[in-house]
């Protein structure tokens, strides 16, 4: 799309590089399996649904953006592989929702990485 | 060339870095003290360590003197100590270690239950636990010591100090007596040296 600038002309942007208005993108849009960081966490975040109010704080604070709300189902949804257990949005939350637990406490959970990070 | 026995210490970067540490260190003190060979090598390949991010620390054990002393890094190792229980979940540890290889874990939990998270526990010869956060819940966090510095704060303190006797018990590789020479906490090495579970695998 061609835009106009002031100063500068006319410049090229192509479809897939623009970006909407104060360059707010929706994030995250993809995910790196290069950075993955689950192998990290010592005690992970389990939700306790009916104290949860889907207030979205543990979404705002979390570094990683590991809560995901999903307005079909009206619920946060938690994302495993990028989690590294910093605790952020236990101790932000609320409610109470959320509470640590021991990560081997599951069996599954956590990506098997060859090298540390 | 004698055999050099190879030791990998994981540990948790920043908040049990000091801890790991002091453990190579008091191994490789105990080993010289003994009149062995060793070799510490604090982390190099995994800097910069951040908080929770798996670091290794490495020792080496000969009779003879070790003359390959530009390779930092363990690629067999011989004897594998996991200063944190959950970093067995995230990590292949036992990589590059050949047949009847040792495993040494701080935690609390019973052995089969830690055995099911390392599907290639077929290398293992023996697998030892030790409850090292209940004797010395202590962790220093101090960079002090860190890349051959003198080390300010004491070493073995923390939980270094059971593991080094849970290591001296399980190995054989050094002795309690002279452990009790360099560590601060005699007390809490004695407890790790008595109360470590061993298990042999066949």
């Amino acid at each position: 799309m061609a835009k106009e600038l002031p100063g500068y002309g006319t410049i090229n942007v192509p479809k897939d590089r623009e970006v909407p208005f104060g360059a707010v993108t929706p994030a995250p849009v993809c995910t790196q399996d290069l950075f993955k960081t689950s192998n990290w966490r010592i005690v992970r975040p389990v939700k306790d649904d009916e104290k949860c109010t889907r207030c979205l704080i543990c979404y705002m604070s979390c570094p990683d953006a590991c809560w995901e709300y999903k307005e079909a189902d009206d619920e946060m949804y938690w994302i495993n592989n990028f989690c590294k257990g910093c605790q952020i949005c236990i101790n932000e939350c609320p409610t109470g929702a959320l509470s640590a637990v021991p990560e081997l406490d599951f069996p599954d959970g956590v990506a098997r990485l060859e090298k540390p990070f | 060339m004698a055999k050099v026995h190879e030791i990998t210490v994981w540990a948790r970067g920043v908040i049990m870095d000091k801890e790991a540490r002091d453990v190579i260190n008091i191994f490789a003190k105990a080993a010289q003290m003994d009149g062995k060979f060793a070799q510490a090598f604090d982390n190099y390949e995994d800097l910069p360590d951040r908080v929770l991010v798996t670091v290794r620390k490495y020792v080496r054990l000969s009779d003879e003197e070790i003359e390959h002393k530009y390779v930092y890094t363990n690629d067999k190792p011989e004897v594998v100590v996991i200063a944190e229980e959950t970093i067995i979940k995230g990590i292949d540890i036992l990589r590059g270690m050949e047949k009847g290889g040792t495993l040494i874990i701080n935690s609390n939990r019973p052995i089969d239950d830690l055995l099911k998270f390392i599907p290639n526990a077929n290398l293992l010869g023996t697998v030892a636990t030790v409850d090292a956060n209940t004797i010395t819940g202590v962790r220093t966090v101090d960079f002090s010591g860190s890349e051959g510095g003198v080390d300010t704060t004491g070493i073995g303190k923390g939980i270094a100090a059971p593991l080094c006797g849970a290591i001296a018990k399980v190995t054989g590789m050094i002795k309690k007596e002279n452990l009790a020479k360099i560590v601060s906490d005699v007390s809490g090495m004695e407890r790790g040296y008595n109360e470590v579970k061993i298990k042999k695998l066949g």
